[in-house]
């Protein structure tokens, strides 16, 4: 029974993803695209539903029949509000997405409610997660659906389903949406190695060599570096964007390099290299990466933290 | 985050909802079934307000090993209504206690729903449909307060959705109700409980049987007369025919031949008898009847309408009788002897009496008027509480008590026309009846019930005397409530019938009757008629269903409408509205506006794209702007703008619609 149902949807999944094509996010939930049955609930109620019709005929008690007919009614439209739940709902998703091997990913949607009615309980199904929340009139929430993710590597989740039980209980509507979705999965920050210094005295000469008398120039701006490396007199005096360089950031980047790592399987030097990068990111100091196939140039910031992570999370596939 | 356990306030509400729907079922159940129910509510309420789950399994186990046999011991069957219901009842008790999951409460809505339809199979009020529907409404929503992620909604917002549900449901109900095919018969034969006594007249009558109807102000049933109606003298309504008497008791016989042939000698009476469910076969009919439109019941030989089953519900039956009839058949040798037994040891002085009246009067109808002189001379007394009479019951009034009810002198004169040596029965029944001027019908009370003689008349047949005409005439006249006497009972009983018949009650019987003709008695025949007047020739079970289905469809494109309404954003402002629909129109044609653009630059490619309506969708757009940026101005109305639009039908053309 349980197989045979599997069969159905994974059937019905093939089907929607070959009417439907690829949806482009964020796609609005139209009612050609909205699957209804009744939940376990709901042919319990339809049983006790035939029972009262029965009872009603046999008994050719015309009160007892308006009340089953009446029952049977609001069965039927349960079903309509059932399936207006979801209607013409907007669903976005962010695309890319950042995780470690053996811990959760954080899948984000975020649904958009045009419309005047508040659509509640509305569950997002991702991987093997779900999150269920609800969204009042006019307004949007985000959905935060966590799935824990094993493996290395790239993930590209090409469909995802949005399922609601709303108002009884007595029907669950759900509808697939073709949007794609690439989980960068890094992997697991894990190694016992100590992070490279780039010159013997680097590591020592660290804390002085931030100091502000070391200014040797202004570089053009760019993403993650720390707000207090702005120039901001250039900018306010109408000029482009530009940062402070100091001679310890210029000055002494660290290469964490793939070659180094001797000894070490594939999945562990990329381990011991996350856990580098994390570390070094979390000191503040400029760092490269350079992975067989890859290289990037040393740097700082949050964007330059994910290009690494993403680079050592698609090492070995056919993404780079 | 979905969490599945129950709180304390889901199960007061689901504890609620279901003891509401107990409630209607207080009169039929044993007090001790939703005792138990209670009880368990109780129990299981406490255990959660102190913050602990469901008892062990045991204990619901033993519970339900003692009280399940109680039930069979009470009940005999679980096939019954009444058994069902309490089986159904401690089920949904034993739920409630062991409930830890919103599954459970699930089952425990199911049986809230399917008990509530259980109540509706016995009674037949409005006010117990409003109910129900009320109980059901709350269960409802109880249930939409349970499968909500997060906080539950508040009661009212919950109550505010189930009763749309209700509402919307409402038109769909309707239309299956009207529509849904009726069976002439029931599926299969209902289990009946043998809890609810008969009422109303029985087939035997002891001395002072008919007084306990007589304070009665229960309604006997219902006449409505096509055109004439009988006088009151003539309103005799026929019920058991009692033929044989053993000196105390009158009782029936049972009898196979059908009716004997009649000569009608008056007009005959077309007319509706609505009857109440008394639990017997008979269905009083007006004194001698000829037709009547039900299938399972035949005239016993002595005009008795019989069906061959106990009435359980109320039944509508049409038929035609005469008040003044003569026989054509000479009287069935077996008949006349036993229309003229007496008990040999009962009763001497009563035949003494009669022989000695016959010595004088030989002709039959001489002698009967001179019992009925009797009756008028000497001093008999027609009272509600007559004293207790003895075996020898008839000896008893003619000499001793002369106090008695109308059954009383029914049975003495039927004694003393059998001594005589006079075919003689008795006939209960009821007798005149209240015109109910609201609804232009008569209610026959319990009150009502009377009791009559028929005495075999040669050459005419049987002729009805009602000795009581002799004693009280007033009573056949116009009816109990006039009979002027100075007995106290009588006085009470009169005034109950004053307050009974006042305008608020005839009032309300009148709306009672109304909700019986039309919702009560619905059937294959009001389907028929429904079509009729739907104009749909030779109407059958094959066009109802198509007529079924063609409403559905319309009610359920309705119901959709309805619900999806709601999702369209309500723009307040009628300007942008009406700017909306030109867009839309434009939208079918070919050229979506984008997003982006403003009402001048998405003119202007429309007139790019289209050039046959740029002239049309410049000026719009430009009505547009005047109106949503312009200070108020006199140029443009809004009327005029919204005029425009509705009259802009721009035709779909195949190469723009790029």
């Amino acid at each position: 029974m349980v197989t045979l149902r599997q069969a159905a949807v994974k059937q019905l999944r093939a089907r929607v993803i070959r009417r439907h094509g690829r949806d482009s996010l964020p796609v609005s939930i139209n009612r050609r695209r909205i699957y209804i049955l009744p939940t376990r609930f709901g042919f319990m109620l339809g049983a006790i539903l035939a029972a009262m019709l029965i009872a009603g005929l046999n008994y050719n008690s015309n009160l007892a029949l308006a009340f089953a007919f009446l029952m049977s009614s609001m069965a039927l439209v349960t079903m309509h509000h059932c399936n207006r739940n979801m209607l013409r709902l907007s669903v976005d998703a962010t695309t890319e997405v950042d995780a470690f091997a053996g811990r959760e990913a954080m899948l984000e949607f975020e649904l958009r409610n045009g419309s005047r009615v508040d659509r509640r309980d509305i569950e997002v199904r991702c991987m093997s997660g779900a999150a269920m929340d609800s969204v009042a009139a006019g307004e949007s929430a985000t959905i935060e659906v966590i799935a824990p993710v094993a493996q290395r590597g790239v993930m590209r989740i090409s469909q995802f389903e949005l399922r609601t039980r709303y108002p009884f209980g007595w029907f669950y509507s759900w509808t697939y949406v073709q949007g794609s979705i690439t989980v960068y999965v890094a992997p697991a920050p894990l190694g016992s190695r100590v992070l490279p210094s780039g010159s013997a005295q680097g590591a020592g000469s660290h804390s002085d060599a931030r100091g502000d008398e070391d200014f040797s120039g202004l570089r053009a701006y760019e993403p993650g570096v720390p707000l207090k490396h702005m120039a901001w007199k250039v900018l306010a005096r109408g000029g482009e964007p530009v940062v402070r360089s100091y001679s310890s950031l210029a000055a002494q980047p660290e290469w964490l390099d793939w070659s180094k790592l001797d000894g070490l399987d594939t999945e562990a030097r990329l381990s011991q290299l996350c856990l580098w990068v994390l570390e070094s990111d979390a000191a503040q100091r400029p760092y490269g990466l350079r992975i067989p196939g890859k290289e990037l140039a040393p740097s700082g910031g949050a964007a330059h933290r994910f290009a690494c992570l993403r680079a050592l999370a698609a090492f070995g596939s056919a993404e780079t | 985050m979905i969490t599945d356990r129950v709180t304390y306030e889901q199960l007061l509400g689901i504890s609620g909802c279901l003891a509401l729907a107990l409630l209607a079922h207080i009169t039929t159940l044993p007090l001790w079934v939703p005792a138990i129910v209670v009880a368990c509510g109780l129990i299981r309420l406490g255990l959660a307000r102190g913050g602990r789950g469901a008892p062990p399994g045991g204990m619901l186990v033993t519970v339900a090993v003692l009280v399940v046999p109680l039930l069979l011991v009470r009940f005999h069957t679980f096939n019954g209504l009444v058994a069902g219901t309490a089986l159904l009842s401690v089920a949904a008790g034993l739920k409630l206690l062991e409930t830890r999951t919103r599954r459970d409460i699930y089952i425990i809505t199911l049986i809230i729903y399917f008990v509530s339809l259980a109540a509706l199979l016995e009674g037949d009020s409005f006010w117990l449909l409003a109910y129900l529907i009320g109980v059901c409404w709350l269960t409802t929503a109880t249930l939409l307060r349970l499968t909500s992620s997060g906080p539950a909604p508040g009661w009212r917002r919950s109550l505010r959705y189930a009763g749309r549900v209700l509402a919307q449901a409402l038109p769909l109900a309707v239309v299956f109700w009207l529509l849904f095919p009726r069976f002439a018969g029931p599926l299969w034969q209902i289990p009946s409980d043998s809890q609810t006594a008969a009422s109303g007249l029985s087939d035997t009558m002891s001395p002072g049987d008919i007084t306990q109807l007589a304070l009665s102000d229960e309604v006997a049933f219902r006449v409505r007369f096509e055109a004439a109606t009988p006088p009151n003298r003539e309103r005799y309504w026929r019920g058991p025919v009692l033929d044989i008497f053993d000196g105390h008791t009158w009782s029936r016989s049972p009898t196979t031949q059908g009716p004997s042939p009649l000569k009608p000698l008056g007009p005959a009476y077309k007319y509706t008898v609505m009857m109440e469910p008394h639990r017997h076969r008979w269905i009083f009919m007006l004194d001698w009847p000829s037709t009547w439109n039900l299938p399972r019941a035949e005239l016993s030989s002595d005009y008795t309408l019989m069906q061959n089953e106990p009435l359980l519900r109320p039944v509508d039956v049409l038929g035609a009788s005469y008040t003044q009839v003569q026989s054509t058949e000479p009287l069935n040798p077996r008949t006349r002897t036993r229309d003229l037994r007496l008990p040999a040891e009962r009763n001497p002085r009563t035949k003494a009496l009669a022989l000695e009246l016959r010595s004088t009067h030989a002709d039959d109808m001489e002698f009967l008027q001179a019992v009925l002189a009797m009756f008028a001379q000497q001093p008999f007394f027609y009272t509600l509480h007559p004293p207790a009479l003895s075996d020898d019951s008839v000896d008893e009034f003619l000499f001793n008590t002369k106090r008695g009810f109308c059954g009383h002198y029914a049975s003495a004169f039927a004694a003393l026309a059998r001594a005589a040596g006079i075919p003689a029965r008795v006939v209960t029944g009821y007798q005149g009846g209240t015109l109910n001027p609201y609804g232009d019908y008569w209610i026959l009370l319990q009150s009502d019930a009377h009791a009559w003689t028929e005495v075999w008349i040669e050459g005419r047949g049987w002729v009805r005397i009602d000795p009581t005409a002799a004693i009280a005439p007033q009573r056949v006249e116009r009816g109990l409530a006039d009979v002027a006497s100075a007995d106290e009972s009588l006085a009470s009983a009169w005034q109950l019938r004053t307050r009974w018949f006042s305008g608020m009650r005839l009032r309300f019987d009148m709306v009672k009757e109304l909700w019986r003709e039309r919702i009560l008695d619905f059937d294959q025949d009001s389907q028929r008629k429904l079509l009729e007047f739907l104009k749909i020739p030779e109407p059958d079970g094959q066009k109802l269903v198509m007529v079924l289905a063609a409403a559905m469809f319309l009610v359920l494109a309705w119901l959709t409408w309805q619900v999806r309404r709601e999702l369209v954003p309500r723009s307040t402002d009628e300007t942008a509205r009406t700017y909306a629909r030109l867009c839309a129109k434009l939208a079918s044609a070919g050229i979506a506006r984008m997003p982006h653009e403003g009402a001048e630059a998405y003119a202007l490619r429309v007139a790019r794209l289209r050039p046959d309506l740029a002239g049309s969708v410049t000026n719009l757009c430009g009505q547009y702007s005047f109106l949503r940026y312009a200070a108020p101005s006199t140029s443009v109305t809004l009327g005029q703008f919204q005029a425009a639009v509705r009259a802009f039908r721009p035709k779909a053309s195949g190469q723009s619609s790029a």
